[in-house]
């Protein structure tokens, strides 16, 4: 062996490596075609190199320098192939996972929190931005409690205003308004008062589109020295627009109710027609939202406060019209019979 | 009350359009709810004059009328009697439509074309003569659309029961003053009375308890000749929602709705008279077993506590409520007797309800009447029934009261007013617009006492220097305190003058938000694909048997325990399916399953956080608070590349679980509940955090499912006692730490007994490992061979984490060593190979 047949050797080792290394299909192939020439036991390059022991002693640099160039050679073309063949690979996976992206997404099951309950929590939300905070009281009351300490004496015509359920307790009724809680607040705190009451209340009245016989109200009472109509009023204004946008109308007339002195009822402009009138208004333009008014100085008594000193605001809505108005519902009986494809809606 | 604004019109003019009328007068408190034009319902009706009634051809009963309608003459076959040449009538002409949409045509009658019809007042809703044509008056015009002379604008406002003042057309008119600032025109009543026998007399009036019956003013019309009303009478009382009777009835109820004072007319020949030969009247409680048989010819047994207006046979009215049938006025009626009284409200109210017979008088009387009114109703019922009716008054009124109480005096400090109303009227302005509703205002006499309360105790306080007094009109009964005549100024001057402002008084303390606990749990099972759901708390009666909850299950929260009493029941219930309140939530979460089911939904998750009530020996009723559920169908629906998820009992574990957890409790321990129904007796758990939460979760017993008719096979339900349901803050969340070092987690299987329950072995795995261990997972039971046939594996993957520290394999293997035997000696278990 010479140093020109072995240099010739391995110049034809690159020349048929290369573009064999090119061709390779996959990176197995390019693995196998590794080991064939760069291989360290038997590899092609391994075995020429046995023969530069055989060179003469200066030869063996030059030689050195063309194994080097050669295996830098198959090197170069081994990394460039794999990178092409993973690449390659990566995208054959990839084409292979391909999915059809536009069949309708799954749902993450989310359940609904209950229309009534999420109108008083915004109710709750807006009122509790001017400091009020919530109460609650118990659903059976007395006579006493729903009726005479809110100045409605028995056999009072305005007892009208109320059709009662009485239950077989003495003296016992299930509340037909949140105003009790009135009462309970103001024996149980000192002014300033601020309290919102929601609940659960009752009435012996035949249900349909528009009446039920358990609903749900929720009752303020702001009770301090200075307290009075203007600031009813201001209030009021605050929560129609809060709940039904700042353009919402608002009107304030006469209303009455045994327990409140001025007694109140509150008006927004109809939220169906804005204003011109419809069925839903009674062709009036005007819904009315509430009812409100002073605290009726016999009803601050019962509480423990003297209406000399003292002078308060009360208001009660009616959560379930107030629900009915923001979802647009008409049939006020799909809000306690647990129908499905109504609460789903609210996921 | 409905208010014919033509009629309205005699006490008072109106210059404002109805709808403004409308909107001021609602502005002012009288809520108008409706306005109805009154005979918009006649299309194509005139007005036409006879020209010629001659007999019908071929019908004797009919007549062959010819009738000028403005240029045109008509030939129109006509079947009533009372018509002749020269009068003006209604005619419809063809095309034209009748109330209740009745269509008139060109017809042929037995061989006579007609040109329209001719109307009687009843087919116009006009009067109440369904026999005979309406005549109109001679000075009618002719041609002219009748709805023009004859429709009216009639207002429907809705009185609040504090202003019985106002349930009458003179009240209203009052109102409109108000608002105009024009003059009331009160009736001109002048009676004419005969020169014949004075009513003294004829009548004597006894009342027996004055307290029930202050004032009885009784008036004699005699020789009256009972028939119909004039037809303008019976237009209005039709127009205001009465039905026509007779002459003398109409009179009566004409005057209610007039004056706001309902009256009543006897046959005079019908009352027994005394020794003098007067007609006797007692107004009395009824007496034991006293019958009456009233107007709508129901024989009545009555209460002895009943007022009646009696003779000495027996009763002859129940006062106040409804008139007997015995003393009606009818067609042979000569002599009338009328009752013009006033009765306690209290009184009438409760014998109205008693007999389920709320009328017209009685919403009168139970809002209390003035006294002065007696006088004034019975003058105007003679009036009109002696126009009306003919015959003559006779001479006087028996009157057990004549005094007539002065106006009532309510002094006010004009700086309070405006203090309650956030206002700055001042004194002078106040003066004024109490003017406008007949109030007068006069200085207050020094020391004079203001009342800012009127109940049983009243709050009188010493008057400021500037105090007024309101002089109140007799008719007002609502104004009594210092905060009536603020409402009064305000409503006067309307509501829109009051400022609308943010309150500048102080604010309160802070106060945490009493429903932090539940919200916090119906927000965790709301993401955890439950649906929350609303109630009636009202449910039939059986429902609490036919379920059988054993509510005490949940017992052992502190203050969340059920109450062990009777149901509480509705004295009135508006149905059996509402009757009485329920203990349990699981019932009515059944109900909400069927009615999804029978809407075609299978899969229902739903949650309530709900109320139960019962009531003790002790007479009071209680409630507390429960968080229940219901599982059934899929948990997630199977698509395309998910298969779904059924809902299991492992589910409903989990709920309780999560309930814990969302307000920082412990993890639930589950004990077996082997009760029965209504849950399945292998596949119910008695769930409990000590102190925290309690109740069952189960798979509901298959004859429960029957008892409610359901579909499903397989349904999970859950009711749990948890600490602060009903009021509660969630305490903060106070970490541990998380150490810099990894944990690593074990897998350990052992085989134990069939009969070693899994809830068991785990306690012992946790306590056995101490604070390492931060996780025990079952993620494999296993039955079959090798084991043998009483065996199972429990596979668990145990989570160990030191807090500050490495973990080396040693001591992890050790510790796997330490839990196998801790289960080997408390269950017999061991190492599966
Ligand atoms: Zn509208």
């Amino acid at each position: 062996m010479d140093l020109a047949s072995l240099t010739a050797q391995l110049q034809a080792l690159r020349a048929e490596a290369l573009p064999r290394i090119a061709a390779a299909p996959d990176l197995a192939a390019i693995d196998e075609l590794d080991l064939h020439y760069l291989g360290r036991k038997g590899g092609a390059l391994s075995v020429l190199m046995r023969g530069i022991g055989a060179l003469p002693v200066e030869d063996r640099p030059r030689v050195g320098v063309v194994v080097n160039e050669v295996r830098q050679a198959v090197e170069g073309a081994l990394g460039a192939a794999r990178e092409g063949a993973g690449a390659a690979a990566l995208a054959a996976r990839l084409a292979a996972e391909t999915v059809d992206v536009t069949a309708p997404a799954r749902e993450i099951p989310r359940g609904a929190l209950h229309p009534i309950l999420e109108t008083i929590d915004r109710i709750a939300a807006i009122f509790g931005q001017f400091g009020f905070v919530s109460y609650e009281g118990p659903e059976v009351e007395t006579d006493a409690t729903n009726f005479r300490m809110l100045n409605i004496p028995p056999d009072h015509p305005a007892r009208d205003l109320w059709d009662t359920l009485y239950v077989d307790v003495p003296g016992g009724l299930l509340r037909t308004h949140t105003s009790p809680g009135q009462i309970r607040v103001m024996q149980a705190e000192r002014p300033p008062i601020r309290a919102l009451l929601p609940g659960r209340c009752f009435r012996y009245e035949a249900t349909d589109a528009s009446h039920a016989s358990e609903f749900y109200q929720v009752e303020g009472l702001m009770v301090d020295e200075g307290t009075n109509l203007a600031d009813l009023k201001g209030q009021l204004v605050e929560f129609a627009h809060a709940m039904f946008g700042e353009g919402t109308a608002t009107r304030f007339r006469p209303g009455y109710y045994p327990f409140t002195e001025p007694s109140v009822a509150f008006d927004i402009g109809c939220l169906v027609c804005g204003g011109s009138g419809c069925a839903a208004c009674g062709r009036t333009g005007w819904m009315t939202i509430l009812g409100a008014g002073m605290v009726h100085p016999v009803v601050l008594r019962h509480g423990g406060i003297d209406p000399e000193r003292y002078q308060g605001f009360a208001f009660g809505m009616g959560v379930d019209r107030i629900a009915m108005l923001r979802h647009g519902v008409t049939d006020l009986r799909v809000f306690l019979d647990g129908d499905l494809r109504f609460l789903e809606q609210f996921r | 009350m409905r208010v014919p604004l033509s009629w309205l019109r005699d006490y008072v003019d109106i210059d404002l359009a109805p709808e403004q009328l409308a909107e001021r007068l609602t502005l002012l408190g009288m809520e108008v709810q409706g306005i109805e034009r009154w005979g918009a319902d006649w299309r194509n009706v005139v007005t036409g004059e006879l020209l010629e009634v001659a007999r019908h051809p071929r019908a004797d009963r009919l007549s062959l009328t010819r009738v000028r309608v403005g240029a045109e003459v008509l030939e129109i076959v006509c079947g009533a009697t009372n018509i002749a040449a020269g009068q003006r009538v209604p005619v419809a002409l063809p095309g034209a439509v009748l109330p209740g949409d009745r269509a008139i045509e060109r017809t042929e009658k037995m061989g006579v074309v007609s040109n329209g019809m001719l109307c009687s007042g009843d087919e116009l809703r006009l009067t109440a003569d369904a026999d005979g044509i309406l005549i109109l008056p001679p000075g009618t015009p002719l041609g002219v659309p009748l709805a023009d002379l004859y429709g009216d604008v009639v207002l429907d406002v809705d009185v609040k029961p504090n202003r019985g003042d106002a349930l009458s057309l003179v009240g209203l008119a009052r109102e409109v003053a108000a608002v105009t600032g024009s003059a009331v025109r009160f009736p001109e009543i002048a009676v004419g009375e005969s020169a014949g026998p004075s009513v003294a007399s004829l009548l004597a009036v006894v009342v027996e308890d004055p307290a029930l019956c202050p004032r009885f003013v009784g008036r004699w019309v005699g020789g009256v000749t009972v028939g119909p009303s004039p037809d303008r009478v019976q237009m209005r009382l039709l127009a205001a929602g009465m039905r026509p009777v007779s002459n003398v009835v109409d009179a009566t109820n004409y005057a209610m709705l007039e004056l706001g004072k309902p009256t009543h007319a006897f046959d005079a020949s019908a009352v027994a008279r005394d020794g003098a030969g007067r007609a006797r009247i007692v107004v009395r409680a009824a007496g034991p077993g006293e019958r009456l048989e009233t107007l709508d010819h129901v024989e009545r047994e009555l209460s002895a506590d009943t007022l009646v207006i009696a003779d000495e046979r027996g009763p002859l009215a129940i006062a106040g409520v409804m008139g007997g049938a015995a003393s009606e006025v009818g067609a042979t009626t000569r002599d009338v007797i009328v009752e013009s009284a006033v009765f306690d409200p209290v009184s009438i109210r409760r014998t109205a309800f008693r007999y389920a017979l709320r009328s017209e008088a009685s919403l009168r009387f139970e809002k209390g009447q003035e006294a002065r009114l007696a006088r004034i109703g019975a003058d105007r019922v003679a009036q009109l029934v002696a126009a009306w009716a003919g015959g003559t008054v006779a001479p006087g009124r028996v009157d057990t009261a004549p005094a007539e109480p002065a106006p009532s005096r309510v002094a006010f400090r004009p700086g309070r007013v405006d203090r309650l109303l956030g206002t700055a009227f001042g004194a002078a302005e106040q003066a004024t617009l109490l003017a406008r509703v007949g109030i007068a205002v006069e200085p207050a006499a020094a020391g004079q006492a203001v009342p800012v309360a009127a109940d049983e105790a009243p709050l009188l306080v010493e008057s400021a220097a500037d105090a007024l007094v309101a002089v109140v009109p007799t008719w007002r009964r609502d104004l009594h305190i210092e905060a009536d005549v603020a409402e009064e100024i305000a409503r006067v001057r309307g509501y829109d003058a009051i400022p609308t402002k943010a309150p500048d008084t102080q604010m309160p303390h802070f106060r945490p938000d009493p429903l932090e606990r539940r919200t916090a749990i119906r927000r965790a099972l709301a993401g955890a694909g439950l649906d929350e759901v609303l109630t009636p708390a009202l449910v039939p009666e059986a429902q609490a048997a036919l379920l059988g909850w054993p509510a005490e299950a949940a017992d052992g929260v502190p203050g969340e325990d059920a109450f062990a009493g009777r149901p509480v029941r509705v004295r009135n219930p508006l149905s059996e399916r509402h009757a009485v309140l329920r203990g349990s939530l699981i019932g009515s979460l059944l109900d909400v399953l069927a009615f999804n089911e029978r809407h075609g939904r299978d899969d229902v998750a739903v949650f309530e956080a709900g109320k139960g009530y019962a009531a003790g020996a002790d007479g009071a009723a209680r409630e507390w608070w429960r968080l229940s559920f219901l599982l059934t169908g899929a948990a997630a629906p199977g698509t395309w590349s998910r298969p779904a998820r059924t809902w299991d009992l492992e589910d409903a574990k989990a709920i309780a679980a999560l309930v814990a957890r969302a307000v920082r409790g412990a993890p639930p321990t589950f004990a077996p509940h082997r009760g029965g129904a209504p849950l399945h007796p292998g596949r119910a758990a008695r769930a409990t955090v000590p102190g925290l939460l309690a109740g069952l979760v189960g798979e509901v017993h298959p004859e429960t499912l029957a008892a409610w008719d359901l579909r499903a096979s397989r349904v999970l339900v859950g009711e749990l006692a948890v600490g602060g349901l009903g009021g509660g803050q969630l305490a903060p969340v106070r970490v541990e730490p998380t150490g810099r070092h990894p944990g690593t987690e074990r897998d350990l299987a052992v085989v134990v007994a069939e009969g070693v329950a899994a809830g068991d072995v785990a306690a012992t795995l946790q306590a056995a490992g101490g604070p390492l261990v931060r996780g025990i997972t079952l993620f494999d039971v296993y039955r079959g061979g090798p084991l043998g046939a009483a065996e199972k594996s429990l596979a668990w993957r145990i989570a160990v984490r030191p807090d500050d520290r490495a973990l080396d394999d040693g001591e992890v293997d050790a510790l796997m060593g330490r839990l196998v035997e801790a289960v080997a000696s408390a269950h017999g278990g061991r190492l599966r190979a």
